[in-house]
């Protein structure tokens, strides 16, 4: 899906932890990945390709019974082919789900976010974290629907898939699409990249598979990296939430609630002052 | 007493209080500070977002282990009883300085022992609530704690702040400006007759007929 992109600019569309709103005022193309699981062989080349680009360490892993790498992602692994086992028709499966950050149109992460600028969402759709406003308190991590982000005991930062924000700013693909020997991952604008997916469902119904989908959840305002899923009736299987949202349980709240907090201590600051002008202080008399 | 007043805290009880006061203190700038953007830059005074972010819940610690002492030291002196109810009916009167219609307290009113009791409860809200925000990746058995769970636990974390910070404003506002010679009974230990007589009068006459 290469070819004379323009260079995506990195405006800020959102941002964390700030009062104010983000900067960004131009209106870039957004980019989107596309995997295609039914054509993913496993080869893992993209796991390779993405430790190498991004320069994360090695982690050693152990046969567990299962044709996955490693256990789970980590802070020095941003992207893992997981396999789940599954017997349909009859017949073994392996349900493939390229895991790392799927990078939400509204970002969970960004939302539950309490630094400045430590999550960032640029206007080509990338969420990035700045490692250097991270301060660790994992909000992240639990606020990601999709289980993503991953802390570092070391240094104390969360990390994950930046997308390879760097190649893309070039007008370059990320590391995982540039390296998949069966042009599993597509890469282009959003909206290519959705019809592009809505094709591939309609050539796998012809094909025969009852169920195939986009998984594109509207939950989190769609992804910038989408799924085209032979077994759309397994989400759960494949390990993809049947509906992720951005912002699960009491967050809105509690967003709508904190504007008042600072402003209630503030107010009692005033009524003590208040009193104090009205009622004076209530002085012992003196000692006889 | 060599300042001819009365002793109204013991040493013990000094330090217990400012263990829980400081302690608490540091923990609601620090909250406040990681509760909305336009705090953050409170946690400058704290060594910057991830020192603030990693002393905020071991400080916690420590007032939880405050609270524990507290109520050790205080829980028996403030059993609420049938003379207390009759205080809380005529709040209305202490709130604007009519001593006259306010029953005799004695060496706590009813005000301080609720003060006292909802700290309490809110030093356990605190804990509760604090400890998935701490480690979101589960702790002694618990967790991995999920969004869902972590953001009713940030709200309701900050409604207990901004509960203990109302408390907080009312408590030292009385203990100082309000009701002078107050702030030494909790620096010295000790507090003048026509204090205690005037704001304890039970306990006045208690201290008195010994």
């Amino acid at each position: 899906m290469m070819r004379d992109a323009p260079s995506s600019s990195l405006s800020i569309r959102r941002v964390s932890g700030s009062p104010d709103p983000a900067p960004g005022i131009r209106q870039g193309p957004e980019y989107a990945k596309l995997v295609d699981i039914s054509r993913c062989i496993g080869c893992k080349g993209c796991e390779v390709a993405c430790k190498e680009w991004n320069e994360l360490g090695i982690e050693p892993t152990e046969n567990f019974g299962s044709f996955q790498s490693h256990r789970d992602l980590s802070p020095d692994t941003w992207l893992l082919m997981r396999f789940s086992e599954a017997e349909i028709d009859g017949d073994f499966h392996w349900l493939i789900k390229k895991d790392a950050c799927l990078h939400c149109e509204e970002p969970g992460c960004l939302y539950a976010c309490p630094a400045p600028g430590a999550i960032v969402q640029y206007d080509n759709g990338i969420v990035d974290i700045d490692q250097d406003r991270c301060i660790g308190c994992q909000m992240c991590v639990s606020g990601c629907p999709f289980d993503v982000p991953r802390f570092s005991a070391e240094t104390r930062k969360v990390y994950k898939c930046n997308m390879c924000v760097d190649r893309v700013e070039s007008g370059l693909e990320p590391a995982c699409v540039k390296t998949c020997p069966t042009n599993a991952i597509a890469w282009g604008t959003k909206d290519e990249m959705v019809s592009l997916g809505e094709r591939k469902v309609e050539r796998l119904r012809e094909r025969g598979f009852a169920r195939p989908a986009l998984y594109d959840p509207s939950g989190v305002g769609g992804t910038h990296m989408m799924y085209v899923v032979p077994h759309g009736d397994r989400l759960e299987e494949y390990d993809l939430p049947e509906e992720p949202t951005a912002s699960p349980g009491a967050l809105s709240a509690l967003y709508g609630l904190r504007k008042l907090g600072a402003p209630a201590l503030g107010l009692g600051l005033v009524a003590a002052g208040l009193h104090y002008l009205g009622f004076g202080p209530q002085e012992p008399e003196e000692e006889s | 007493m060599s300042r001819g007043g009365v002793q109204r805290f013991t040493f013990v009880e000094r330090v217990v209080h400012w263990w829980v006061g400081l302690s608490f203190v540091f923990l609601l700038l620090t909250g406040l500070a990681l509760s909305h953007p336009r705090l953050f830059w409170i946690t400058t005074l704290f060594g910057g977002g991830s020192t603030t972010r990693r002393l905020h819940p071991w400080v916690g610690i420590l007032f939880a282990g405050s609270i524990v002492a507290m109520v050790a030291l205080w829980a028996r002196e403030m059993r609420v009883g049938p003379s207390d109810r009759a205080w809380l009916r005529a709040i209305r009167h202490y709130a604007v300085h009519d001593k006259e219609n306010v029953p005799p307290a004695g060496k706590y009113n009813a005000g301080q022992k609720l003060f006292f009791w909802a700290m309490s409860v809110l030093g356990v809200l605190y804990l509760v609530t604090g400890i998935p925000l701490w480690l979101p990746g589960g702790v002694l058995g618990l967790g991995p704690f999920y969004g869902s769970t972590v953001n009713v636990m940030r709200l309701g974390h900050y409604l207990a702040t901004v509960g203990g910070g109302l408390l907080l404003i009312v408590h030292v506002y009385l203990g100082t400006l309000a009701y002078p010679g107050t702030l030494g009974a909790m620096l010295h230990g000790s507090v003048t007759r026509a204090w205690a007589k005037l704001h304890h009068p039970l306990w006045h006459e208690e201290e008195s007929g010994r």
